[in-house]
């Protein structure tokens, strides 16, 4: 790619913002970015954790084991990705997740013909395993698969949620960017379908009723429809955080609520 | 001589019997000056005049009603009265601001405050002229809606009088009764059960003084200046919908509370939207006296009539109990203002006995959610005080709830015995540390954390350090507001709010003061509410949400999950105690007792 994967621009932020920022409001635990030592990062969404690999060179494993590490006191499961995957939708995240029940270490999607181990779900109790491999060499993810319980998620299983069916249908949650032609042509797809509604005195002329529109970030949301984010505007989306932050990534299928900063009393 | 805008006594009335007697009581400059008025010195007042522990329906508690020095000067949204007592709902102190003229003919009776005690032997009026206070007997007033009472007493005592009265509710000691002066109640805590204890059922006040400002050309300039702010982007959402706005906006946040808290978004939200209702009912918008806002607005009833609608009003009768149909909540609605009763409490109330009905905790078959005629069969037998669920129900959830049992408790949806106002605590975690740790209650008024957690600016959803800051700085600001006393509604038009607060109010009365006199002041209102609770009983123990808020997380639309657990709110709760200066059981440390002014 000759540049980082996270730092490439993604409508106004990064890639690797994107990634951070979609987990961040699908989980209801902690995101955290495992840094390699000496890597910079770009700028990363309010909340996100840096954990740094004090190893260099020893690949996604190493940054499983850390990123696992870093989370265990917190959650007993944990998504990951890798940051280059700009069409990671929440609906396959959750599919992911919920399959990780008890008894269950690893859940790992097989998908468009790929294992995808960089967009799975594992067991952070897994750190010390991973650990362990590592020592001994072992520098292939795929390698833990043989020491724990994984369940498998083919398309149809994966497809087989309708949220997944009905968001991302093609599993491009899968679908990473490994050269400049894969970045443009991620660049060059047409953007999420989202619906728009604006409430209290943004809502003038009947701009409460929903709305279709198409925008990667709250901030091409609120420019369709005549709105800019600021001390007085704040935006939610499907229900969850309030946000002044015009470049949230969104994805199809979402609802954004836009309302006065002065909203209550 | 007294301060500018202050008249320097309170008047004292003792009713007894078929006589009242009035008696000054002298309100030096530094009490005023510590506490500000309205709220503030209403505080002041109680802890003076309340005798420990007294029962709040008993004729020895007293009622006070507190202006304010900007009462009655051309400042926009200052013509407000507190009502302050103690609260036959929580027990603890309550106090409740309501507009327009009472504010100012009661202020121009030449007093600052007017207390009641006592009990008249039959149901009576009580007239404040000026110095002069006489009982009169009014049974024929028995049974009527405040706003027909009114009505009646301006036919027999003439023009130049303001009347606050209660309606059937506050006569029959219903807990969350309201005092009502021109359609604007005095709504919280059941101030209108106090009166009714007295066998008052309205007050009524004359003109016969004139106060004087200390800088009357700096105030006029002031006025002018705060008016053509009042109309600014600030006070836009009030202007165009009202309060109502808050719902559908809410619904799309997930803090609008459905069901009794058993979910924070609802399906019949749009039919009960400011943006439908504006568009298709919308009649008439009104103001309080000296208002240039104009947040009333007025909605068409199907079958003839218009009603004002809030949106606390069409949370707690619509949502929270279920009911999508707005004629049933505009009829509800109009029911609690004919009955003299809360709405928020009323809503909250019957929300409640609902879930119990359809739980079969209660033997009510015919209470369901979603059923408006149920909702409004429930309220006529509150306002009665029916035997059985009338009589059950007119006591507040939480007295209802212990008297049920079978864990309904964990449910009622109340803080300190006060219902929850429409505000979702799992989803708006600074608001939740301000509803469990406020004097008053659960409440929205006296503090206002949910505008940080609606600003973007912290996690709603994860409460801690910055969670408190905001609580405590948004309970200080009302604590202000409330004491001065301005129009909340009115705060977004101040940029840098202490610091303009004191400038208006030294504009009136004179004094020297700064932004950081004012934060001094707010922090010794809210130690001094916090110092009666204690007095009359409240313990740490008080200082939390119900079970269901901190036992079962909400499902947000984004596949999330909102949870409050005991623990954070607990660790926020201790924050508040340590920001507050106060002990880890909430105590009012001694040294600071002395600043509060309360040996007599």
């Amino acid at each position: 790619m000759g540049r980082p994967k996270a730092a490439l621009e993604w409508h106004g932020s990064s890639l690797l913002y994107r990634a951070t920022a979609v987990l961040a409001r699908t989980v209801d635990g902690p995101v955290v970015v495992v840094a390699a030592p000496g890597q910079e990062l770009p700028e990363l969404p309010a909340g996100v954790a840096v954990v740094q690999d004090p190893v260099e060179g020893r690949g996604p494993m190493q940054g499983l084991a850390v990123g696992l590490t870093a989370v265990a006191d917190r959650a007993r499961g944990a998504f990951v990705c890798s940051t280059d995957l700009p069409f990671l939708h929440p609906a396959f995240v959750r599919r992911v997740l919920r399959e990780l029940t008890d008894g269950v270490d690893v859940v790992l999607p097989v998908a468009r013909g790929f294992r995808q181990p960089l967009a799975a779900a594992y067991r952070t109790s897994l750190a010390g395993l991973v650990a362990r491999l590592l020592a001994e060499g072992d520098l292939r993810p795929g390698m833990i698969f043989q020491h724990c319980a994984v369940t498998r998620l083919e398309d149809e299983d994966l497809l087989a949620d309708g949220a997944v069916a009905r968001l991302d249908p093609a599993l491009d949650s899968v679908l990473n960017v490994n050269t400049p032609d894969d970045y443009a042509a991620a660049r060059e797809r047409e953007l999420p379908e989202v619906t728009v509604e604006c409430f209290g005195a943004l809502a003038r002329g009947g701009g409460h009723r929903p709305r279709g529109v198409r925008a990667a970030t709250i901030g091409a949301a609120a420019h369709a429809v005549g709105l800019t984010l600021d001390r007085h505007i704040v935006a939610a989306v499907n229900g969850d955080q309030v946000t002044r932050d015009d470049r949230l990534p969104l994805v199809a299928g979402d609802s954004v609520a836009f309302l006065s900063a002065d909203a209550g009393g | 001589m007294a301060p500018g805008g202050f008249f320097g006594r309170a008047l004292v009335v003792d009713v007894r019997g078929t006589r009242a007697t009035g008696t000054p009581l002298e309100l030096d400059d530094r009490v005023l000056r510590s506490y500000l008025g309205g709220v503030g010195l209403g505080t002041w007042l109680m802890h003076r005049l309340a005798p420990p522990r007294v029962d709040p329906l008993a004729p020895a508690a007293p009622l006070a009603f507190v202006f304010s020095a900007l009462v009655g000067t051309p400042l926009t949204t200052s013509a407000k009265f507190a009502v302050v007592a103690k609260s036959p709902l929580t027990g603890l102190l309550t106090d409740a601001l309501a507009s327009s003229q009472f504010a100012i003919s009661g202020k121009l009776t030449g007093h600052d405050a007017i207390v009641v005690r006592g009990r008249a032997e039959e149901l009576s009026v009580l007239l404040v002229d000026g110095g002069e206070v006489r009982l009169e007997p009014a049974p024929e007033l028995a049974g009527l809606p405040a706003a027909e009472a009114e009505t009646a007493v301006k036919e027999r005592f003439g023009r130049g009088w303001r009347t606050a009265a209660i309606g059937p509710a506050g006569e029959r000691g219903v807990r969350f009764a309201t005092i009502s002066h021109d359609g604007r109640h005095a709504g919280r805590g059941g101030l209108g059960a106090v009166l009714g204890g007295k066998n008052i059922k309205a007050v009524l006040v004359r003109a016969a003084a004139r106060v004087r400002v200390a800088d009357q050309a700096g105030v006029l300039a002031a006025a002018r200046d705060l008016r053509e702010r009042s109309f600014g982007p600030a006070t836009a959402k009030y202007r165009e919908l009202g309060t109502l706005a808050n719902l559908l906006a809410f619904n799309a946040v997930s803090t609008l509370p459905t069901r009794n808290f058993t979910a924070a978004t609802f399906e019949g939200a749009p039919a009960l939207a400011a943006e439908e209702l504006h568009e298709l009912r919308g009649v008439a918008r009104n103001s309080c006296a000296s208002c240039s806002i104009g947040c009333e607005h007025i909605y068409s009833r199907k079958g003839g009539g218009s009603q004002r609608m809030e949106y606390e009003n069409v949370f707690a009768l619509g949502p929270l109990c279920g009911v999508s149909d707005p004629d049933d909540v505009f009829a509800a609605s109009a029911r609690c203002d004919e009955l003299g009763i809360d709405t928020i409490s009323a809503g909250g109330t019957v929300a409640w006995a609902m879930e119990c009905a359809e739980r079969g905790l209660i033997d009510e078959p015919w209470l369901r959610f979603g059923d408006g005629s149920a909702l409004l069969r429930a309220l006529d037998a509150i306002g009665a005080r029916e035997p059985g669920l009338g009589e059950l129900l007119a006591h507040g959830s939480r007295r209802a709830a212990e008297a049920v049992g079978q864990g309904s408790i964990a449910f009622a949806p109340q803080v300190k015995g006060l219902e929850l106002p429409g505000y979702e605590p799992r989803t708006l975690q600074a608001m939740a540390l301000g509803l469990a740790v406020n004097a008053r209650g659960a409440d929205h008024n006296r503090s206002g954390a949910y505008e940080a957690d609606l600003s973007g600016a912290l996690d709603r959803l994860e409460g801690g350090v910055a969670h408190v800051a905001a609580a405590v700085d948004t309970e200080d600001r009302a604590a202000v507001m409330d004491s001065m006393i301005l129009c909340k509604f009115l705060r977004g038009v101040f940029e840098d709010p202490f610091p303009e607060w004191a400038r208006l109010l030294g504009l009136v009365t004179g004094w020297d003061l700064d932004g950081g006199e004012l934060r001094v002041a707010a922090r010794r209102i809210v130690r001094a509410k916090r110092a009666f609770n204690l007095r009359e009983g409240a313990t740490a123990a008080d200082d939390t949400l119900p079970a269901r808020m901190l036992e079962t997380p909400l499902e947000l639309g984004s596949g999330r999950s909102a949870a409050l657990t005991a623990d954070r709110l607990r660790s926020m709760v201790a924050g508040y105690y340590v920001a507050r200066g106060l002990d880890e059981d909430g105590r009012v440390d001694p040294a600071d007792l002395a600043d509060l002014l309360l040996e007599a």
